[in-house]
């Protein structure tokens, strides 16, 4: 007997014979034969009857009908239902209800009654015979013709655009960062900060970059002053997170970093790099190979190939690169992949026994693997974007597009 | 480093073809990008990291091929056909300062003829993107490609006193090199010098006076060993990277120094004659020698998660050109040699492993990371601000936060955070306010026919503390200006106006449980007096809002609009809770509605209604709720209907109680009573 289950979904006829035995149910007796005793369920009572003739005249507007004739019944219908001097619901209730009411609970069952004769008299005062007007504008399209709809005489010109509010939209470095952020969150993974202006210490020194090496130039940095960066990368995340946190540890640090690189379609002085870390009693190689095949594959789709090669970073060895099989061209040789079929889309490693003991942590007992990506140039192979700088103009024509 | 194809093949055999030979480098950590045809030779160009200063060189790139394809890497044996006149008795050399020269080799070669090169060394060069000078200077140059040994020739009846010194620079001596630049040099750079003189940059650059020039007959011809630390310092201080100090830098291989001398030797009296004097005067107070590394087979393991076979482990280590001796069943002893100066550690002698036994060969592992609960996460409030705000049609920026500091300075009294080589003076400090970014932010949409703009950004400021790092604060900006929907079939246009604002960060603030939040007026130096507003929680102002001052926005030629600004902070509406939702029941019962129509002061502000309305406690009040505001002369009003200096308003009050059905004498006593409480605040009823 449920209203909700009746609403809309199953056809109206069905719905309405279901409804009408229900509400016909109860208009049939009398408030006592109901156990209706208190003003709260007389309330009720009436809440219920109003929500049924509001579902039946929705029913009807949205039906929809194949003519003027059919249309012109079905109002007749309800109406009768409702208003029928003889059986129909209005009167019967001041017949059941209100006539036989006890005397304490007249004025509670009048007042409501009034209320829903108001509501059922719109039926018969609403234009349901006309075109229901569209919001904001009175006019009607008479001349629509059957054959240019199919399905009989509109009401409304279902062509116009739908209404649509102004939504806004997130970032796509964002966007991207996020996606990163699920899959690792997804693997148990935690999301560490820090600061942006950082400690030359803690951007080089602590992940084994000594000011001596040439490894150090690889970074052209911007300077506070000779303590203090722009950091060049999020790596000094790491150190820190291992400072607070201690082993075992997992952990993502998406966040700016800075370059003193005059910005043209590839590089940017500010752009995003999220760094991951693991660090744990048992890692191995195999750890690091396998977690970033599987976030390569949630990231850019289970059919890319992922490939590693070796390479150089003063803050993990063994060192590599993560290659993917080129998305643009699915490794077959494109402009984007310099005809190689293949794209390196990040810096990996195991973390270097230094880097572990600047973090405070005993490199013979834990082992771990990092990485560190670039966001921009993920977002840009996503999104197919070839110039770095639309990231950080806000040109609403860039952002709508996501 | 570009390789010759020709080249490595004097070396070892290469039995695959270029695009495999390209492939097969980048799995062993040479990244060869691209390669050219040059001439009937193929010219690689290979990318080597700055840890592998031994394959900046075609014999060193031939030792990682021939441990790729195990073959053989043919020998280095450079015979010198000498002369009886032993070369130490024509010029002596000395090193005051052994710490930064280990070791300095020389040969004197006298009677040559400086001429040009022959047309296949002359090739050769070009094909590896050096430039042809003379025979000699090429010699050097060839053997620096072919062996990676840096080498000097000089003019030794140039040298005043044939005397070779190496020692530090006296502070402000001077030095013209080759590159004809006259250079200042201070006590750290380190010169080879003769009796009286600096003559060279060591390890960086030669010097003019005892260049070799077309009349040159004898030369001396530098082999040395300079300590890496002490080039890179000479090359940064001075400004000069060279070839030299490239290789310098990186660690040259001391044991490497006496044969490339009898390498250029041997070819310079095949180019330009001349006898080699008798033997090498080699200086080299204490020879360097190295240590062995105790590698364990689980170590390898431990770090590889992968057993590798012994005879594996060996054969890439000794093809390397590393001693390895095995130690029982559990592991080896592993000297490394003298061209591999970054292998020092077990980890070091790992990664050899691993390079040439194929990182695509080594197994793979997924495996969830153990739960560690970690406190103070903030990215689910951080999600919930972000998509509030995209359903109230902001979108998010992400601006530069790097700032011209006079205009910082027009925003906020915070110190900014200069940078001390910035890139421009647009960007010569880290912003302590995130306003100005957004203002250009709008700007550039409103120059670009974009004008019903809402954006926001969720960044940082940075301000200078007098000691430590400085302080970095998360803000969030909302910007907005123009429509708050553009005008369509379904709605007239409505500008965004300080109330639309306000309610934005009303529905962003409601995201957090924040006790005692209040609204309050507010001023900032670059919002328009009077009309700027901010919230506040306990004791910490959150949000500030207002319009940008009109004089500003002219500076900014904003085309004369309004542009609607608010600045909150991030990092308390962070540390406050999200808001734990609480049910409470639905009443059953009709909510009344009982309207207002009111006039009053313009002076009594909308606040002090509600609160005096709120202050009765009627238990009952269900909302409070302004409907309509005219003004005097309102043409839909009779004349005179509202007096001056006073407002209407419509109040549309609901009364509603969750046990039973009003009565509406309870009602009317209720209105009464709200009457009564606006009469002292001079409020009127209409009508």
């Amino acid at each position: 007997m449920s209203e909700s289950e009746t609403e809309n979904r199953i056809p109206p006829k069905k719905a309405r014979s279901r409804s009408r035995m229900s509400i016909d149910d109860k208009t049939n007796k009398t408030l006592k034969d109901l156990d209706v005793k208190t003003p709260e369920a007389i309330g009720e009572l009436f809440a219920e009857l109003s929500l049924a003739l509001d579902s039946e005249r929705q029913h009807l507007i949205g039906e929809g009908a194949s003519d003027d004739h059919e249309r012109a019944q079905k109002v007749k219908a309800l109406r009768d239902r409702w208003l029928a001097r003889k059986g129909g619901q209005v009167s019967l209730i001041d017949e059941n209800w209100l006539k036989k009411a006890p005397k304490e609970l007249k004025p509670t069952v009048g007042r409501a009654f009034n209320q829903l004769r108001q509501q059922s008299a719109s039926v018969e005062t609403e234009q349901l015979l006309q075109d229901v007007p569209i919001r904001g504008s009175a006019t009607a399209h008479p001349e629509t013709t059957k054959a240019e709809f199919g399905v009989g005489r509109p009401s409304v010109d279902i062509t116009l655009p739908g209404y649509r509010r102004p939504l806004g939209s997130i970032h796509p470095v964002t966007r991207v960062m996020r996606e990163i952020e699920d899959i690792f969150l997804g693997l148990g993974f935690s999301i560490e900060s820090g600061p942006e202006v950082e400690s030359v210490y803690y951007s080089f020194d602590a992940l084994n970059i000594p000011e001596s090496h040439p490894a150090r130039d690889e970074w052209d940095t911007l300077y506070v002053n000779s303590e203090t960066v722009l950091r060049p990368h999020t790596s000094p995340v790491q150190i820190r997170a291992m400072k607070k946190h201690g082993a075992p540890l997992y952990i993502l640090c998406p966040g700016k970093a800075y370059r003193h690189d005059n910005p043209d379609s590839t590089h940017a002085t500010m752009f995003h790099q999220v760094e991951g870390l693991a660090v744990d009693t048992d890692i191995t190689f195999a750890d690091l190979k396998g977690t970033l095949e599987y976030f390569a594959k949630k990231f850019f789709g289970d059919k890319i190939k992922t490939n590693f090669s070796p390479s150089f970073f003063p803050f993990t060895e063994p060192s590599g690169e993560l290659v993917i099989s080129c998305v643009f061209c699915g490794g077959e040789g494109c402009r984007v992949c310099k005809e190689s079929g293949w794209v390196e889309v990040m810096g990996c490693g195991m973390v270097h026994p230094e880097v572990l003991r600047h973090g405070g942590i005993d490199p013979e007992r834990y082992s771990g693997w990092a990485f560190g990506l670039g966001v921009e140039r993920f977002a840009m192979m996503k999104y197919d974007i070839n110039d770095i700088q639309l990231f950080h103009q806000g040109d609403v024509r860039f952002l709508e597009q996501f | 480093m570009k390789v010759s194809l020709n080249w490595l093949k004097e070396f070892v055999e290469v039995p695959v073809d270029t695009r495999r030979l390209k492939a097969d480098l980048v799995s062993i950590g040479l990244n060869a990008e691209s390669s050219q045809a040059v001439g009937e030779d193929i010219v690689l160009d290979v990318e080597v990291t700055s840890n592998r200063p031994d394959c900046l060189s075609h014999y060193g790139v031939a030792r990682e091929v021939a441990a790729l394809y195990r073959k053989r890497l043919a020998p280095l044996e450079f015979i010198c056909k000498e002369s009886s006149a032993p070369a130490s008795a024509e010029a002596s050399i000395d090193i005051l300062n052994p710490k930064l020269c280990a070791r300095y080799c020389g040969r004197v070669i006298r009677g040559v003829e400086v001429k040009p090169s022959p047309d296949w060394l002359v090739r050769r060069l070009e094909a590896v993107g050096q430039r042809s000078i003379n025979n000699v200077a090429d010699v050097t140059n060839y053997v620096l490609m072919e062996l990676g040994h840096p080498l000097h020739a000089f003019d030794l009846t140039r040298l005043e006193g044939r005397k070779v010194i190496v020692r530090s620079a006296k502070a402000g001596e001077q030095l013209q090199t080759l590159d004809g630049v006259s250079r200042t040099l201070v006590a750290t750079d380190l010169v080879i010098a003769d009796a009286t003189r600096p003559v060279a940059l060591a390890g960086v650059m030669g010097g003019e006076k005892s260049e070799i020039s077309d009349n040159t007959q004898t030369i001396l011809l530098e082999s040395a060993w300079f300590d890496p630390v002490s080039i890179r310092r000479t090359s940064k201080s001075q400004g000069l990277h060279t070839e030299a100090s490239h290789r310098f830098e990186r660690g040259a291989d001391i044991e490497m120094a006496p044969v490339a001398l009898d390498r250029a030797a041997v070819l310079i009296a095949q180019l330009a004659g001349g006898e080699i004097l008798r033997g090498v005067i080699d200086v080299y107070p204490s020879p360097k020698i190295r240590t062995f590394i105790e590698l364990h087979r689980s170590e390898i393991q431990r770090v590889l998660g992968a057993e590798v076979p012994w005879e594996e482990v060996e054969r890439v280590l000794r093809t390397l050109g590393f001693q390895v001796e095995r130690r029982g069943t559990e592991g080896w002893r592993v000297t490394p040699p003298s061209f591999r100066q970054d292998v020092e550690r077990k980890i070091d002698l790992i990664e050899e492993v691993a390079r040439h036994y194929g990182y695509n060969r080594l197994p793979s592992r997924v495996r969830p990371a153990p739960p560690r609960l970690i406190a103070g996460q903030t990215r689910n409030k951080e999600l919930e601000i972000s998509s509030t705000l995209v359903a109230l049609g902001y979108r998010e920026i992400i601006p530069s936060a790097m700032i011209d500091p006079e205009e910082n300075a027009k925003f906020t009294e915070r110190p900014p955070v200069p940078l001390e080589n910035p890139l421009s003076q647009d960007a010569a400090a880290m912003r302590s306010s995130a306003v100005p970014s957004m203002v250009h932010t709008l700007k550039w949409n409103l120059d670009r026919y974009r004008s019903d703009l809402r954006l926001f950004e969720m960044g940082r400021v940075y301000s200078a503390r007098a000691k430590g790092l400085p302080e970095e604060r998360r803000v969030l900006v909302l910007g907005a200006t123009g429509n708050r929907e553009p005008a369509s079939i379904y709605s007239a246009e409505k500008k965004i106006d300080f109330h639309d604002l306000k309610g934005d960060i009303e529905e962003v603030l409601d995201c957090f449980n924040l006790p005692d939040l209040r609204f309050e007026p507010a001023a900032a130096p670059y919002l328009e007096k009077g009309s700027a507003g901010r919230f506040v929680s306990g004791e910490a102002a959150l949000a500030i809002l207002g319009s940008l001052r009109a004089d500003l926005a002219d500076e900014y030629k904003l085309r004369g609009r309004t542009v609607w600004l608010a600045a909150i902070e991030l990092d308390a509406l962070l540390s406050a809770a999200l808001r734990q939702p609480s049910y409470k029941p639905i009443s059953k019962f009709p909510p009344v509605e009982r309207d207002f129509s009111l006039v009053i002061p313009r002076s009594t502000p909308y606040g002090r209604l509600q609160e005096a309305i709120r202050g009765l406690g009627i238990e009952e009040l269900r909302s409070v709720a302004p409907v309509e505001r005219r003004l005097p002369g309102d043409k839909e009003l009779p004349e005179g209907a509202i007096p001056p200096g006073h407002v209407s308003l419509l109040l549309r009050i609901t009364f509603q109680s969750p046990t039973r059905t009003l009565a509406s004498d309870e009602v009317e006593t209720q209105s009464r009573r709200i009457v009564a409480a606006l009469g002292p605040l001079g409020v009127q009823i209409r009508g």
